[in-house]
């Protein structure tokens, strides 16, 4: 019988702090948090590995952060709040191994329960993905914020031991991590790009890693960034501690190191700038992430194909059957689509939206042979999570109708002309696809301008009403003044 | 000795609150008897290298505690009962007493031997799984003492050690002090003079930061023949000191 070797010291302290945590009373609560707003956020997004780890490090935090910061501040609260200063003053341990364990027996719980979360949503994930594989990052930068919060709360009980510490440190992470730092330095090329430090980031496009790499850029700076903070933070609380001389420089050298991290990582992310894998830092950027991603389309149909990512492959039987029938109704006209392909949607950030992004694909109809571009935010973004898109009222119509009005009117056109309408509608009516939904034109004054949807109707009845040979054969002549806005209702046939 | 004190003394800004006191102690069980705000609790404050003394010199244990590696060295040799024992509720007899044990830096291996030798010198053995939260005062008071003992230690300091005991537990606590006095210093800080006269070799009184009475118990009972007031010996004894040093 061999003897069992006895655990360390600091690891039968650590055990004691993990046995006796307060952290898993409150894990009930940061599971139902955790359920209802990060995993249903999540899966509401497009089984895509970077989409929906996306909530990681936004939705994950925001449920977590606080937590960790009042849990922290209560256990480093407990000496003051206990009155057990005298007793451990007469120990040999000195207090920062002493509140190290006790950090560590409060990370503890919060990790496992963060990575459980991370698991399953992981898991769900798998179930679902069709391309690609977990990121890493994510979890890593989710871990650092979540040990971030932490120490901030822990640091902010052990230098003011009270009852009320963990409630503030608690709102107060909340509100300077979200609020403050988010509304005060936005996160824009125009506003300023250092907010991308903060947890709370933007959510980004259904695409976001499918066609681009996403760089690790932003996900080092903000390691770096809370990374700081932690060190300065444990340097702060050793110095404050009023220990041996010795202790006070290695806490003196710890807040300095941390404190130049966090500034280096805050003067980095100042830099950066947009693209297509999202955010950049020239001085962090490795230009290899920049190339595509290689991967094979999955196509459905025969004489016009309808082709998407594979990480999209569960949409693909019902983008497919939408827009068949409509193809058909323009199939071998002049500048009509030979098939359907999925772009990127843009720059990988939703709330930079509408500012120019370089090397951005056009949408709608483009190139030689032309190729009707899908993007991923529209129309696919709306059916994400469900899986059957066709089961949702007016999709198929809807996306049946954009490809219509790409083909009969300008790129880009948000509001097709009367004559324009009337073709579209009469195309998807013969294609028995339901009928378009297009809003009725007005003046500044909410008055009523143009033909009214009754005379675009009776146009469009007028049309669908010619045989299918007539129509393509008008169609073939009169294309090109139909899409340039020179065919009014009235020359319609 | 174990404790050697020089012109000890202790100001809280303008307040004295231990005045120049002189001292040694060896092995046995030295009482500290003295009025409320007397400096007791601060003397033995500065005995446990919680509190540094404004001046004067301190040698505990044949060690300087103003030094960093000799304070250590001393509070790994050291037991401390406080006034008012501050616990974590949560935590179960044998865990906050394996907590200290640990804190105090006793080998991994010796741990639970010790821990179960404290618990059961403190007749808290049927106690032992129960949360702290659950225990009444008394019983806390045994786990503080538990606490302070579980490093067999060389100079063990208790403030008010039996306060919250029933007479019973009182009985059985003062025939501890009497065992560990056999190879330690224990220094007991108590209002109880029944504690001093029935376990107590030394005896030292206190009034306004000074010793103001040294000896043993029986000389301490004779100061009070014919002048002091109060219903048992020692206590007649205690304030005719008392007396004796206000006038």
């Amino acid at each position: 019988m061999t003897a069992v070797a006895p655990l360390a010291r600091p690891a039968r302290v650590l055990r004691l702090e993990i046995r006796r945590s307060v952290v898993p009373w409150a894990i009930p609560l940061i599971a139902a948090l955790f359920f209802f707003d990060s995993f249903r956020t999540a899966v509401g997004f497009a089984p895509v590995w970077t989409v929906r780890s996306s909530v990681i490090t936004s939705n994950m935090i925001t449920d977590f952060g606080p937590f960790a910061a009042g849990l922290a501040a209560w256990v480093a609260s407990r000496e003051g709040r206990r009155h057990t200063g005298d007793l451990l003053a007469t120990t040999v341990r000195p207090a920062w191994a002493r509140q190290a364990a006790a950090l560590g027996g409060t990370l503890f719980w919060l990790l496992l329960t963060f990575l459980i979360g991370v698991a399953a949503l992981y898991i769900d994930t798998a179930r679902q993905a069709t391309w690609g594989g977990p990121p890493v990052w994510p979890v890593v930068v989710g871990v650092v914020e979540v040990t971030t919060f932490a120490v901030i709360g822990f640091a902010v009980g052990a230098l003011f031991p009270g009852r009320f510490a963990a409630p503030l440190a608690a709102i107060g992470t909340f509100v300077i991590a979200y609020v403050g730092f988010h509304a005060a330095l936005g996160v824009t090329p125009m506003t300023g790009t250092y907010a991308l430090l903060s947890p709370a980031t933007a959510v980004p496009l259904g695409d976001v890693g499918v066609f681009y790499h996403v760089a690790p850029d932003v996900a080092i700076v903000q390691v770096m960034f809370m990374g700081g903070i932690c060190v300065a933070l444990a340097g702060l609380v050793v110095v404050a501690g009023r220990a041996s001389r010795w202790l006070w420089v290695a806490g003196a050298v710890l807040l300095a190191a941390g404190v130049a991290a966090s500034s280096t990582a805050f003067a980095l992310a100042g830099t950066a700038k947009l693209s297509m894998s999202g955010w950049d830092i020239p001085a962090l950027h490795d230009a290899a992430s920049d190339q595509p991603v290689p991967y094979t389309p999955d196509c459905a149909g025969t004489s016009f194909k309808v082709c998407l990512h594979p990480a999209f492959s569960l949409y693909l039987r019902d983008v497919n059957a939408a827009l068949q029938p409509v193809a058909a109704q323009i199939a071998g006209l002049p500048g009509a689509p030979v098939r359907a392909e999925q772009v990127a949607s843009g720059s990988g950030v939703r709330s930079v939206q509408g500012l120019p992004v370089a090397g951005t694909p056009a949408t709608g109809i483009t190139g030689t042979p032309p190729v009707y571009n899908i993007s991923s935010e529209d129309p696919i973004a709306p059916l994400w999570g469900t899986g059957a898109m066709l089961a949702i009222s007016g999709w198929g119509a809807g996306f049946a109708q954009e490809f219509l009005t790409a083909y009969v009117a300008p790129p880009n056109t948000f509001m097709p002309n009367p004559a324009q309408q009337a073709v579209v509608t009469a195309l998807m009516t013969a294609a028995g696809v339901g009928a378009p939904q297009f809003p009725q034109a007005d003046n500044s004054n909410g008055t009523p301008v143009g033909p009214s949807q009754a005379q675009i109707g009776a146009a469009a009845t007028r049309f669908q009403a010619l045989s299918p040979a007539a129509r393509r054969a008008w169609l073939a002549t009169h294309v090109p003044a139909l899409r340039a806005g020179h065919i009014t209702l009235a020359q319609l046939p | 000795m174990n404790i050697e004190l020089s012109d000890l003394t202790r100001k809280f800004g303008r307040n004295t609150a231990v005045a120049g006191v002189t001292l040694e102690a060896g092995p046995g069980v030295f009482g500290l008897l003295g009025p409320n705000g007397a400096g007791k609790t601060s003397l033995l404050r500065m005995l446990a290298t919680i509190l540094p003394p404004s001046s004067g010199s301190l040698r505990l244990l044949d060690n300087d505690p103003t030094r960093p590696t000799a304070r250590r060295e001393i509070r790994r040799r050291l037991g401390y009962l406080p006034q008012n024992l501050g616990y974590y509720p949560s935590f179960t007899v044998v865990e906050f007493v394996e907590y200290f044990a640990l804190l105090k830096e006793i080998p991994p291996a010796r741990v639970p031997k010790a821990v179960a030798t404290a618990v059961e010198r403190t007749d808290l053995g049927p106690k032992a799984k129960a949360k702290l939260r659950t225990l009444s005062g008394g019983m806390l008071r045994r786990v503080g003492i538990a606490q302070a003992i579980v490093n067999d230690p060389e100079l063990l300091l208790l403030d008010e050690p039996t306060a919250g005991l029933d007479p019973e537990q009182r009985v059985a606590f003062r025939a501890l002090m009497r065992d560990l006095g056999q190879t330690a210093t224990v220094i007991v800080s108590t209002h109880l003079v029944e504690d001093v006269g029935a376990a107590c070799s030394e005896v030292a009184l206190m009034s306004e930061g000074k010793v103001v009475f040294r000896g043993t118990p029986s000389e301490l009972t004779a100061r009070g023949e014919s002048h002091g007031v109060g219903d048992a010996p020692l206590e007649r004894g205690y304030s005719a000191v008392l007396q004796a040093a206000r006038a």
